[in-house]
């Protein structure tokens, strides 16, 4: 993670009353009264973690064994005008090369744009934001559905997923399921996959998103996606993606049981992979879910494949806090495997968000 | 990928932006007819009732689900693209997830603000609204007030009345028709609360318990006294320790019956049953379709109050229990 620190920047943000973090004492999203009203929807979330890796890290998480403050976010969001919201996420975490040592962290603006209101059938969005590259690329690290992204995410479109400065037009298409459309185009100087030291670097992202309701209980989404940049190397790189997911909630009982099945396939020139995960509900309160990754469907000669599987238990004791442990097992071809268990804790306090689906 | 480097090249991004920004943004041709949505089918009765025939309404949450944790399916967002009105409940009521159905729908005549976006509850004269500070260590209360006034048979016209305000306003053509149903609504629904509210006295049922703060206003208008909540606090499942204190406060105060909101778990009933025989537990619906036969609000009225007079015709109830 690239370290932002603009203590100043901050201090003088808290002290002039934009982040009034009272309104995170209140259930409500808007608090009645005087100029309160108008502040930014506040929340917080804390993510904290405790790993045992048997034997040895794996190389595809930069994270170490023991007790790790994982991340905490903070988010305000609010409309600006009748036009525009706004949204603002910002990311407190451990700086990768500085845990062991020295307990740095980076404060990094994860997502930072505004939104159009008020335009019929279009969206645009002007900002730094989460690319629109498949269903989990979208998620903030608290709502990852396992403690960490799928081997494909991080291997492909960097740890923390695609997420530039860019412009986006995402449309909502005139048909009888949802369709959206959505093309952006980023700055493609971010870390990871166009990290391009061009000035005049340039990347397109192009999402066609469909979903059908197949009964009242059962929905099918299915996202056809892709990204074209600059990388590191100031040459072209791009990625092409597909994802899949089954979502079932019986409308009768449907606080106690539900279930969804994601499978998401990733591409470059040099290495493509795919996750597939299964979350199951067995009580108001408990989740079972299960994920394995496979990177290197195809890869370069000298690379090995990798193979992860992932077992998870989450219990949620209400709607903004949750305990989840997570067994990982990693095998690396012609290396002996990894297994790891993480326990985590999510805690959010703060204005009760408006879920996506 | 020679195709994606094509199809991302930085003339095609800007051409389909400059089509995005011209040519798609096309507004659909107004109907006659107005397209109503709705986040619950207590509201979609309401509709029904004060339109009729002159709107199309359809409701988004079913009469079966608990209408705090709506999912916002994306087809949801098709539908209010559509819509010319959507009435909420309002209060938090919908707060985790109409939002992201209203912003997904990319509808400006929906939006909140607009005519087109009604929330009827902040014309309620509303129950259990916080006076001081709240915290989530209060569970999931709704500081504005408690949302389900619609179980209210009273409060029920008063947003009969507020929405048929509102369908005039949106068309004027049939704004007569609107009040006057509305009108004609609340005087059946004043000699219905007469006779409901005489059946209820006959019943001698004077203490309820329920499992969540759902039926609040059904109870303050028949004069019932919800004397305990299955739920130790809004939105935390029944633990142990709180059953047992519901089941000695039932033997203390003679509680004569507990109803259970149908989408909730209704087995928490049965050690309490167990132990307390004579109390009797039914499973209600509380909201328009949380069963079959419950067509619109006023047959769900009638369910509830013939809920509360079998619980004293005999101790083995006659409906679904625990």
């Amino acid at each position: 993670m690239k370290a932002f620190t603009r203590v100043a920047f901050w201090s003088a943000l808290f002290s002039c009353g934009f982040v009034n973090l009272s309104s995170a004492e209140t259930s409500s999203s808007s608090s009645s009264g005087g100029a309160k009203v108008m502040n930014p929807d506040t929340s917080i979330s804390v993510l904290g973690l405790f790993r045992k890796g048997v034997s040895g890290n794996d190389s595809a998480s930069p994270l170490p064994n023991g007790l790790l403050f994982q991340e905490a976010e903070l988010q305000f969001t609010a409309d600006v005008d009748p036009y525009l919201r706004a949204v603002a996420l910002f990311s407190i975490a451990p700086v990768e090369s500085a845990v062991a040592h020295d307990h740095g962290f980076a404060f990094e603006p994860e997502e930072v744009y505004f939104e159009t209101l008020s335009l019929p059938s279009v969206t645009f969005k002007v900002g730094k934001f989460k690319a629109a590259m498949g269903r989990h690329n979208l998620f903030h690290t608290h709502a990852f559905p396992f403690i960490d992204a799928p081997l494909i995410s991080q291997a492909i479109l960097s740890e923390e997923g695609l997420n530039d400065m860019g412009v986006s037009a995402a449309v909502l298409v005139p048909s009888p399921w949802y369709t959206e459309f959505t093309l952006q185009a980023l700055a493609g100087r971010a870390q990871g996959l166009f990290a391009s030291p061009n000035p005049n670097a340039f990347a397109g992202v192009a999402q066609l998103k469909n979903l059908w309701d197949l009964n009242d209980s059962t929905t099918v989404e299915w996202n056809l996606f892709g990204t074209v940049g600059l990388n590191q190397n100031d040459t072209k790189t791009s990625v092409l993606g597909t994802d899949m997911t089954f979502k079932w909630r019986p409308s009768v009982g449907g606080k106690y049981t539900s279930a969804l099945w994601t499978t998401e396939y990733l591409s470059t020139e040099k290495l493509s992979g795919l996750s597939s995960w299964l979350q199951y509900q067995f009580g108001e309160r408990w989740w079972a879910q299960v994920r394995a990754d496979f990177l290197g469907l195809t890869h370069e000669v000298g690379v090995e494949p990798t193979y992860k599987q992932s077992a998870l238990l989450g219990f949620f004791p209400s709607e903004f806090s949750g305990f989840r442990l997570q067994y990982d097992h990693i095998a690396h071809e012609g290396d002996p495997a990894d297994h790891r268990m993480s326990l985590q804790w999510n805690l959010a306090i703060g204005a009760h968000p408006a879920h996506g689906y | 990928m020679n195709l994606a480097k094509v199809i991302f090249s930085k003339t095609f991004l800007v051409t389909g932006f400059s089509a995005l920004s011209l040519g798609l943004v096309v507004a659909t041709a107004a109907e006659a007819k107005l397209t109503v949505l709705t986040t619950t089918t207590d509201l979609r009765s309401l509709v029904e009732v004060v339109a009729g025939d002159l709107v199309t309404v359809e409701a988004i949450a079913k009469g079966t689900q608990d209408p705090h944790f709506i999912e916002a399916k994306p087809s949801f967002m098709v539908k209010a693209s559509k819509a010319d009105l959507v009435v909420s409940v309002g209060l938090d009521l919908e707060v985790g997830w109409l939002p992201s159905i209203l912003r997904g729908a990319r509808n400006p005549k929906v939006a909140e603000g607009s005519d087109g976006y009604l929330e009827v509850g902040n014309s309620i004269d509303v129950l259990e609204a916080a006076t001081g500070k709240v915290s989530r260590a209060d569970g999931d209360v709704h500081p504005q007030g408690n949302p389900h006034f619609t179980l209210d048979p009273l409060r029920a016209v008063k947003a009969a009345n507020v929405i048929a305000e509102r369908l005039a306003k949106l068309d004027s053509a049939n704004a007569v028709k609107y009040r006057e149903n509305a009108l004609n609504f609340g005087k059946g629904i004043d000699e219905k609360v007469k006779l409901w509210s005489a059946r209820v006295a006959k019943s001698g049922v004077k203490k309820v318990i329920s499992y969540h703060k759902t039926l609040t206003y059904f109870f303050d208008r028949f004069k019932l006294d919800n004397v305990a909540i299955l739920e130790p606090k809004p939105g935390i499942p029944p633990t142990s320790a709180h059953i047992l204190s519901v089941i000695n406060l039932i033997r203390e105060q003679k509680v004569p019956l507990i109803l259970v909101e149908n989408y909730f778990d209704p087995t928490v009933t049965r050690k309490i049953i167990q132990e307390v025989p004579e109390v009797v537990a039914h499973t209600v619906p509380v909201a328009v379709e949380g069963e079959p036969q419950i067509k619109n609000l006023e047959d769900l009225y009638e369910d509830l109050i013939k809920s509360v007079e079998t619980s004293t015709e005999n101790s083995v109830s006659k409906r679904k229990a625990g």
